[in-house]
């Protein structure tokens, strides 16, 4: 097990990412690093994905957060390690990893889960793998809905990097 | 800060930086993002040490 020291300072999102491709977890790429990924300029510090809950995909999924030290991140810092049980529901599990924060959400906004999105998804090629991200388009939907005053924030930049986009064709 | 700042949209967003982060790859935007997350943690981990050490030396003169 890790310090809480050495967590503090793993920031290496992009290798959660390959670690997840390499452990062939279905999930798609939601939240911030999903507009990082798609061109916007902003910086976050997790990595937010919605899975496919079926029990194979859990099982790897449980199998890659062992692998990772993972614990639930809380503000007590209390050192409890999520369990497979956590992960057929739509809530939100949030963790603590060896090499970041990793987000395991069960459903979005508007109670939306990994099958609802997945036509909403686009793929893109990384380090020999595809990962599958959330089209900003629906990123911008989401984040119009949203309560959380980060996510209002980052709206500008979001539908500015669409319009570029558009217009590059 | 935005005052007189060239390349803003009327929503105040940097065009030019957004222009620029379009022209990497999508690998080179996640390496990007992992600097800036590295130095914030540093940046936050310095901080909070020179806070600790403070409290120290006020604890023992």
């Amino acid at each position: 097990m890790h310090s809480s020291s050495k967590r503090t300072t793993s920031g290496d999102l992009s290798k959660i990412l390959e670690a997840l491709l390499e452990a062939d977890i279905q999930f798609i790429l939601v939240g911030g690093l999903a507009s990082v990924v798609q061109g916007a300029p902003i910086t976050t510090m997790d990595v937010d994905i919605i899975i496919r809950p079926s029990s194979e995909n859990i099982g790897k999924l449980m199998s890659f957060l062992k692998e990772t030290d993972a614990i639930y991140r809380r503000p007590n810092g209390k050192t409890i390690a999520p369990i497979a049980e956590d992960f057929s529901g739509t809530g939100h599990i949030l963790l603590s990893t060896r090499l970041g924060s990793l987000d395991v959400l069960g459903s979005i906004e508007e109670k939306k889960t990994f099958e609802d999105l997945l036509d909403h998804s686009v793929e893109i090629s990384f380090r020999g793998h595809t990962l599958r991200a959330l089209d900003l388009k629906h990123l911008i939907r989401l984040k119009k809905e949203s309560k959380d005053i980060n996510d209002r924030q980052r709206l500008a930049v979001l539908e500015e990097t669409l319009r570029q986009l558009k217009e590059k064709g | 800060m935005a005052e007189g700042h060239p390349y803003r949209n009327k929503d105040g967003v940097d065009i030019s930086l957004v222009a620029a982060f379009l022209r990497l790859t999508p690998e080179e935007r996640l390496v990007t993002n992992d600097n800036a997350v590295k130095a914030i943690l540093e940046l936050r981990d310095a901080f909070q040490q020179q806070k600790d050490d403070k409290r120290r030396s006020q604890q023992n003169p």
